[in-house]
């Protein structure tokens, strides 16, 4: 057995750990909370001073900037792409889990390839077709974009969970007198939860990350998302640093939430997909 | 991927339901991967500058964008530079995600959440990473010159991404930030694998800390660790965002990976051909990494 004092040597190595690497997203709620004043200064104080603390950054970019617009945007194409990743994804992946067709050995290679593919070279062809179908400014498009990157890794995580399934189970429920689709519906799908859990905070994740299709296909500002729209102070003559860093960290909550909570889920599932391929 | 036994054929009820739920994954994959691809081989060989679809597929067939692409200085230092980034984020990067999980594999209170807090960096968009390390690493106002210069590291302010023999460094920094918790995940994955049998036989032995780890831990984990290298790679290759949001690929070039220089040259110049000639050529190169790689892999994990 580990002796106490080691946990607690673990322990204060892990915190230190932490704490360095949590830096930056500290940093950035410090930058947030402070005055310009402040914040602007060449000895800027590592813990923010108490009595200074504030969020008028918070209400002011709310207030200048179309904050909310850029994010309820990114979350209608987070959720359009990462529903329709999902179901696709669902079913092809117990379809490639349970029989064997030569779409197995092209769903492996379709998600190297889609590993391989640069996003700045994918958004070209996506450029050119959009323009052909109208589909440029529209977040239906950035949907669609999504969806081309979600689809390969998304079924073949799903595959990976409906492997540590037992056939069994589908043959029980044969022999109680369903047909294939309702064993999959009644019996496997509300097994599967966890790995359908993991797989959609995936999809979201990597949607709400995503910056170039939406920097390229979208250039109304109005139909913006909070990626291109927090790039966009980077260019700014003077930038407005606790705004942005205050945009930033509304930005990041969302996801920072799900990430939490559902973590372990996604560490099995990323690590059952990566071991196993 | 594992080769898939040769089984005989699948009744004809299986069949249709097995294609049937393939289906729409089939349409998917085929409307917005293999069509784009298409349209790309295309487009890299048909030289002149059209933008509509249409135009563009009636222009000559021809060579010319890989000429003038493999001719071009900016190809071979775009090269070089993505070489240096993707080196430069994996070698740190792995370190950093082994050691990490060499701690996390251990007990102790409070694991589960420092763990979650531990791998947060891998959800935050690139873009807001770049945003967090160009305020941080800003030369008058950022954080980290001023505890540089309070330790007296420093007397000059060192504009570390708008410097050219600091930008590199720059944007590798939270590239690194970015992605070592898929290192560390992965690699705490397969540390789990590793018997605990293995390690009382190495005590009873009598084996130090550091040989257990030569001779127990890391033929354990060896095969994770490598294929988590090669993904690792594959996506610091073609890794864009962190660095088109911090320096745009500058200053003058110093930064400018093939990623930037093929979005340079497709929305910049609106030379739509040679970035899809670079395209080819940048996958070409992966394809040829991963061959290699996962050949290695397959001796190694025998």
């Amino acid at each position: 057995m580990t002796p106490r004092w080691h946990r607690y040597a673990f322990l204060a190595l892990a915190l230190l750990l932490v704490a360095i690497v949590l830096f930056p997203i500290y940093w950035m709620v410090v930058t947030s909370l402070l005055p310009s004043s402040i914040v602007l200064s060449r000895q800027p104080p590592l813990l923010p001073p108490p009595d200074q603390i504030s969020f008028d950054a918070y209400a002011e970019v709310f207030h200048r900037r179309p904050v909310v617009a850029w994010i309820l945007n990114s979350a209608i194409v987070v959720a359009g792409s990462s529903v329709i990743s999902l179901v696709v994804a669902t079913l092809a992946g117990y379809s490639l889990s349970r029989f064997h067709t030569p779409a197995q050995r092209v769903a492996g290679a379709t998600l190297l390839l889609s590993k391989m593919l640069p996003g700045s070279l994918i958004v070209v062809p996506f450029f050119v077709m959009f323009t052909a179908l109208h589909l440029t400014d529209t977040l239906a498009g950035l949907i669609l974009a999504n969806v081309s990157v979600g689809v390969p890794f998304a079924t073949w995580m799903m595959k990976g969970f409906f492997d540590t399934l037992p056939r069994e189970l589908e043959q029980a429920a044969k022999i109680d007198g369903c047909n294939e689709l309702q064993a999959l519906w009644f019996v496997i799908l509300p097994l599967a939860r966890p790995g359908l859990a993991a797989c959609g905070i995936y999809l979201a994740i990597v949607a709400w990350s995503e910056f170039v299709f939406a920097r390229t296909l979208v250039t109304k500002p109005a139909n913006w998302l909070v990626t291109v729209g927090l790039q966009s102070f980077v260019g700014e003559y003077l930038v407005e640093w606790p705004l942005l860093m205050a945009a930033g960290v509304v930005s990041l909550l969302p996801m920072f939430v799900l990430f939490v909570l559902l973590e372990p889920f996604l560490v099995s599932g990323l690590t059952s997909g990566a071991v196993k391929q | 991927m594992t080769a898939v036994p040769r089984r005989r054929r699948l009744p004809v009820r299986d069949r249709w339901l097995a294609y049937g739920l393939l289906a729409p994954a089939c349409v998917a994959v085929a409307l917005l991967v293999a069509w784009p691809l298409w349209v790309i081989v295309q487009m890299s060989l048909r030289p002149g500058r059209a933008l509509e679809l249409t135009k563009l597929l009636s222009q000559p067939l021809g060579f010319a964008n890989f000429d003038r692409v493999l001719a071009q200085p900016s190809t071979w230092a775009a090269f070089g530079h993505s070489l240096v980034y993707t080196g430069g984020t994996l070698v740190p990067a792995f370190a950093l995600g082994l050691g990490a999980a060499l701690l996390f594999h251990r007990t102790f209170p409070g694991r589960r959440w420092l763990r979650s807090l531990l791998l947060l960096p891998w959800a935050v968009p690139g873009v807001i990473v770049s945003i967090g390390f160009l305020w941080m690493f800003d030369a008058s106002f950022g954080v980290v010159n001023s505890v540089l210069r309070r330790v007296g590291v420093l007397s000059t302010d060192v504009a570390w991404f708008v410097d050219a023999d600091t930008a590199m460094l720059a944007v590798i920094l939270p590239t690194v930030w970015k992605s070592f918790p898929f290192f560390a995940i992965t690699m705490l994955a397969a540390l789990q694998g590793v018997p605990a049998s293995l390690y009382e036989a190495a005590r009873v032995d009598g084996a130090s800390p550091l040989q257990q780890f030569r001779h127990v831990t890391w033929p354990g984990i060896r095969g994770s660790a490598m294929l988590a290298v090669l993904l690792n790679a594959l996506w610091t290759f073609r890794e864009f965002d962190i660095v088109f949001a911090s320096t745009g690929g500058g200053p003058a070039g110093a930064t400018e990976t093939l990623g930037i220089l093929l979005y340079r040259e497709a929305f910049g110049s609106f030379r739509f051909g040679t970035a899809a000639a670079l395209g080819v050529l940048m996958v070409a190169t992966a394809l040829v990494v991963v061959l290699l790689g996962y050949r290695w892999l397959r001796e190694e994990t025998r």
